[in-house]
């Protein structure tokens, strides 16, 4: 087994102009992934991101405080699964609930060092 | 499993947030109310995704109270003079507005005012879905038919309204109160036809606004000063149209009339809860429109077939009414109960008292029912012509098939 990250990139639900009834129903999507998930024993963990970022870049160690706003596409969170390959996390990655409000799922490889 | 959480919890909790919000910072400050209720429910959304809290609605109703003190906040700094809270009495009196009696009281003021005849009466609906209900401008805008620029439009104008009418954030008594819950029922009524009778092409009937006009009368029968007979009528018509909402349609959702509807569907319990309410509306011997109407339904509620239907009551029935509040449509109705009476003078005589322009867009259903005449009496002829008409000014797409049926069936007969 491996671990995978799976990294939600978009869909931010803040400029989205999402009505509570809306949000309720994505969260039940959410909660019935996450079930599927820990039934099947292979999430270990995962978080939800605020909007709120603050990016220090460069030699001088640029500070800058940023919003979605002002950001393209902005990781919302991430789950991090074991499984066998790649294929079996794109599997998994099809119950993602938020493509139809523009997000992507981005999964990667957690890296082992063997010397 | 988590658990599942309540129908709808997150939209009767933003009416709930904004009422109660709205009663501490008064209707000015609406805008930044709701903004600060629609960030709870985006936080909760993503907060709660992996582990939703154990008591959902205390969760809600103590992030409701963190607003509180976060609107301060913002009006403070705003506005310079804004008084201060006072952490240690202030927040008693707060804790207070939150228990579930004050926030019903919160929501009755919403309502009154969302209903308030100075309103422009579009307007009311519109402001009432978003602010009492919980919906947003999209989902008002595919409930209601209507653009969503149009019904940003009468928010603002609503607002705009409440500000320079300067209207108070509370339920009306003595004398005012009979008139501004006159006006609340009729609200309530039309948000309930607007799901009903929807006149969408594609979806016939929204539930979702039927039993959210059902939801707001419930509240009105809660308190006592508002549970009038006429609102218990109301609800029992309510209940009664209810019952059969899922059979007005068959699964290709062609609608279906009262003679082809699958009766054993009728949702009994529905038509047990409006007879409950019927029987507490008519403790006064006062009756409303919605009296009559509701004894209307129930007349059909009554009887197994159609066949066993008791015109001569609900023609009664729709004598009162007109009686009460003459209508157009009321005479076009009872010219059709007269033909299923098989009473062709008196219909005729209910046809010639009308004109299909008043009618407006719902002219169609005079020259059905003219077809409908003429087609008992054998004359397929005519009985064409106004099909014909009818078929032309129909705009909904299944009541469009549903009359295209009823020609080929005349042509066909006809032919025999």
């Amino acid at each position: 087994m491996k671990e995978f990250m799976m990294i939600f990139v978009g869909a931010d639900y803040t400029d989205q102009n999402l009505s509570p009834e809306e949000l309720q129903t994505q969260m039940g999507k959410w909660f019935a992934w996450n079930d599927k998930m820990t039934q099947a024993g292979i999430v270990s963990h995962g978080n939800a991101l605020t909007p709120q970022i603050r990016r220090v870049t460069g030699a001088n160690r640029t500070v800058t405080d940023l919003t979605s706003a002002e950001v393209k596409e902005i990781v919302g969170g991430y789950y991090i699964v074991k499984a066998q390959d790649f294929d079996a996390v794109q599997k998994i990655a099809e119950d993602y609930p938020d493509y139809d409000l523009g997000g992507t799922v981005e999964i990667r490889e957690i890296m082992i060092f063997d010397r | 499993m988590e658990p599942k959480l309540i129908d709808h919890l997150f939209r009767y909790h933003s009416g709930k947030m904004v009422s109660v919000l709205t009663r501490i910072f008064g209707l000015k400050h609406l805008d930044i109310i709701e903004d600060a209720v629609q960030d709870t429910f985006i936080k909760a959304s993503i907060s709660w995704r992996n582990k939703p809290p154990d008591y959902p609605e205390a969760w809600l109703t103590q992030a409701a109270k963190n607003r509180v003190l976060d609107i301060f906040r913002k009006l403070k700094t705003e506005q310079k003079h804004f008084p201060n809270i006072n952490q240690g009495t202030d927040t008693i009196a707060i804790n207070e507005l939150f228990l579930d009696t004050e926030i019903e009281d919160a929501q009755l003021s919403m309502i009154f005012t969302a209903c308030h005849p100075k309103l422009d009466p579009k307007d009311r609906i519109s402001f009432a879905l978003k602010t009492v209900s919980g919906f947003s401008i999209k989902e008002i805008s595919s409930a209601l038919l209507t653009k969503e620029d149009t019904i940003k439009k009468r928010l603002l104008r609503a607002r705009k309204t409440i500000r320079q009418s300067q209207l108070k954030f509370q339920t009306p008594i003595g004398k005012e109160l009979s008139i501004r819950l006159e006006s609340v029922l009729d609200v309530l009524y039309l948000i309930f036809n607007e799901g009903f009778h929807s006149n969408q092409k594609e979806k016939l009937i929204h539930k979702e606004l039927c039993g959210e006009a059902i939801r707001l009368c419930q509240m009105l029968l809660k308190n006592k000063l508002t549970k009038t007979p006429e609102a218990y009528a109301l609800c029992a018509l309510m209940y009664f149209h209810s019952a059969r909402l899922d059979t007005k349609t068959n699964a290709e959702n062609m609608l279906l009339d009262l003679k082809t509807q699958d009766r054993s569907q009728w949702y009994v319990p529905l038509i047990k809860l409006g007879h409950a309410m019927m029987n507490k509306a008519v403790e006064t011997s006062e009756f409303s429109r919605y009296h009559y109407e509701a004894a209307i339904a129930s007349e059909h509620l009554k009887v197994s077939c159609f066949e066993d239907t008791n015109w001569d009551n609900i023609l009664h029935w729709y004598q009162c009414l007109n009686t009460l509040q003459p209508m157009p449509a009321h005479l076009l109705t009872m010219a059709v109960i007269c033909i299923q009476n098989k009473d062709y003078n008196k219909a005729k005589d209910y046809f010639d008292r009308l004109n299909p322009e008043n009618l407006a867009q719902r002219s169609y259903l005079y020259y059905a029912a003219k077809a409908d005449y003429f087609t008992v009496l054998n004359n397929a002829n005519e009985a064409i012509t106004y099909i014909d008409l009818a078929i032309n000014r129909v705009t909904n797409l299944q009541e469009k098939d549903y009359l295209l049926k009823k020609k080929s069936l005349i042509l066909s007969t006809s032919l025999d």
